[in-house]
């Protein structure tokens, strides 16, 4: 077995971005202070004319891309993810939701991957949030070719689109292949339990599946970098197989992936749900990993709790 | 005085009436604001902007942008009587499914740019547009209309610092100043005055004039940008409810629900504006067939749509009331 490579998101995320825009001239990348972090250093050296540093003010950054999306332009604004999405949330309604604007917003630093900063860094409502506003797709790929593949697939989607990624280096978990938005994917197949899982976690819970199996309990991994909408197809047939299905996500427990399935399974095949995230609260600050240990979100957790689930 | 100047009075004249006819068919309506920058609205779509009612999507159009959206009665009114739409559109205002919602849709009605209304917004948005403009290499301007009332947003002083940091003088913005909002004095409520020494703070290039002034607005537009290299702001004294005796200077009218003869007296009042526009407009084309037909009189509002019973006053059971609805029968 060769050792995992880790990288970056926002570099995988700014870098693939970035590429894409030296072919199409269309795509401005837009920055609140933040697109140096967001990984466009380079592209601004390169392209000044393209990147707007508009200072810290994300709700008229917002404005300004819908704006500038009435003139053809491709914006993308990428930020920490709170601030690309509570503090300008009217403007993302409004402006760009309501007025059918081409809009990518990208929040990074996302869930609880800022986790050291505490909660005013933290985002965990962004799917609940993000999902209401008609007309927008919500992603978070999972890992960073994943990132990538989504990257193009954004900015050659027409609509408003929300994308969140994190911060810590993550390991690559699938090989690279093309994206489709509102497509899932079963990453590993199984028939007692079905664990739907998004974002970067995703690689805890290929690692639980693992110590589950040990245990005899057989998992079926989709993988939705889509949240929404979602994968209603791929959903469904895997929870007609096993008759169990647990989420887990960087999120509250409330409003984001796991109410998405649990609606779709109340309207389809009726099968309880297991939702693993974040409890309703703020949450605690510390190392990354030791928060998501704390609240059950690591591979022994996640296991943990859906074996008990199961059995 | 000019031609333009005069064309432009008419036009704004016929644009009042255009607003009471919405009032009419509605019964409710922001009318206060509406006829307070209905002056500007005119003097862009009839003398400053680059625009075509019949092309209204062409990308080297100049862009209107009304970032005070409740005013939207006023470029209602200034969009029918320039031919961007039938005007009997204006007879479905506040009826279900209108293509005039009491707020702009841009996906609603030909000429409007943006979905404004949430108070704030209006200027980043054409801020960003007019920065695509600039990209793209066009010679596009956007014309943003502020309220006075709405300039505590802090969204649009993000906007405002932004423009002027980069230096982007394809964007002006005129403040329509007629000193009230719901609760009263502007000045009162929060008070930004002089709101010229605030743009100005924010390196704006700043003019002041009379808003209901045809001959100033006329000119200060002609004069845009004002400095090359600064975004210009346009802080335009008006009276809101500009041109019905009754509603000048009045809070009351910023919504107004006209009561018993008030659409008559405002109808009246407009009529004989447009009729004095006219003779003078006349007195400089000359008394001509081909003159009179363009400047035609206005067009007989269809009749009033009828209102549900709920509204005459008698009292109904609310029950009662909801069930009837429900059924199609009120």
């Amino acid at each position: 077995m060769s050792d995992p490579v880790f990288r970056d998101p926002r570099k995988a995320f700014g870098m693939a971005v970035s590429a894409i825009a030296e072919a199409n001239e269309n795509v401005v990348i837009l920055s609140a202070d933040s697109g140096h972090s967001s990984g466009f250093k380079n592209f601004q050296a390169k392209h000044p004319d393209r990147y707007f540093e508009l200072g810290i003010m994300e709700q008229g950054v917002v404005g300004v891309a819908a704006g500038l999306a009435t003139t053809g332009k491709i914006p993308v604004f990428c930020a920490i993810a709170p601030f690309a999405t509570l503090r300008p949330y009217e403007m993302l309604r409004n402006d760009v939701g309501y007025m059918r604007q081409n809009v990518k917003i990208v929040g990074r630093n996302s869930g609880i991957t800022y986790s050291d900063l505490g909660s005013t860094h933290h985002s965990l409502e962004d799917f609940a949030i993000m999902r209401m506003i008609p007309g927008f797709s919500v992603l978070a790929p999972q890992d960073p070719s994943e990132i990538e593949a989504a990257s193009a697939a954004i900015l050659e989607h027409s609509g408003p689109v929300y994308m969140r990624i994190g911060n810590e280096p993550i390991p690559e978990l699938f090989e690279p292949g093309e994206f489709k938005i509102g497509a899932g994917r079963v990453a590993r197949e199984g028939k007692d339990v079905t664990i739907v899982s998004t974002g970067s976690i995703t690689g805890d819970v290929l690692a639980a599946a693992d110590i589950l199996a040990i245990q005899g309990i057989s998992v079926e991994v989709v993988g939705m970098p889509t949240v929404w909408p979602l994968d209603r197809e791929r959903l469904v047939a895997s929870a007609a197989k096993t008759r169990r299905v647990v989420t887990v996500e960087e999120h509250y427990v409330y409003g984001g992936l796991g109410t998405i399935v649990q609606e779709a399974m109340n309207e389809t095949v009726n099968v309880s749900v297991l939702k693993l995230g974040i409890p309703h609260g703020y949450a605690t600050s510390g190392p990354y990993r030791q928060i998501l240990a704390q609240y059950g979100l690591d591979a022994a957790g996640i296991a943990a709790q859906v074996s008990a689930f199961v059995i | 005085m000019s031609q333009d100047v005069i064309s432009c009075e008419y036009h704004a004249a016929k644009a009042r009436w255009n607003v009471v006819r919405m009032m009419r068919a509605s019964g409710a309506g922001h009318l206060g604001g509406a006829l307070s920058c209905i002056d500007i609205v005119t003097a862009l779509y009839f003398r400053t902007m680059k625009n075509d009612p019949a092309n209204p999507t062409d990308p080297a159009r100049d862009r209107f942008v009304l970032s005070a959206g409740h005013k939207g009665m006023s470029q209602y009114g200034v969009l029918a009587e320039a031919g961007y739409f039938p005007i009997e559109e204006l007879d479905t205002y506040g009826q279900l499914g209108s293509h005039i919602p009491g707020h702009p849709d841009m996906h609603k009605l030909p000429g409007i740019e943006a979905n404004t209304g949430a108070l704030g917004h209006g200027l980043s948005i054409s801020l960003g547009m007019a920065l695509g403009a600039r990209l793209s290499g066009g010679a596009s301007r956007v014309f943003t209309v502020l309220g006075d009332g709405e300039l505590p947003e802090g969204s649009n002083w993000e906007a405002f610092a932004a423009a002027a940091h980069h230096r982007v003088d394809n964007l002006i913005a005129i403040i329509d100043d007629n000193g009230l909002q719901i609760s009263g004095k502007t000045a009162d409520v929060m008070g930004l005055e002089p709101i010229e020494d605030h743009l100005r703070a924010f390196g704006w290039s700043v003019r002041v004039i009379d808003g209901n002034d045809m001959e100033q607005v006329i000119s200060t537009l002609d004069q845009v940008p004002f400095e090359e290299g600064k975004p210009s702001a346009i802080v335009a004294h008006t009276v809101k409810g500009k041109g019905i005796s009754f509603a000048e200077n009045q809070v009351g009218y910023h919504y107004w629900k006209p009561k018993g003869d008030e659409l008559e007296r405002a109808e009246a009042e407009l009529e004989a504006q447009i009729a004095a526009k006219q003779q003078e407009l006349v007195g400089i084309l000359g008394n001509t067939a081909g003159n009179n037909a363009v400047l035609g009189g206005v067009a007989p509002p269809a009749a009033a749509p009828g209102i549900a019973s709920a509204q005459t006053g008698e009292r109904v059971g609310a029950v009662a009331l909801l069930l009837e609805l429900s059924q199609g029968k009120a």
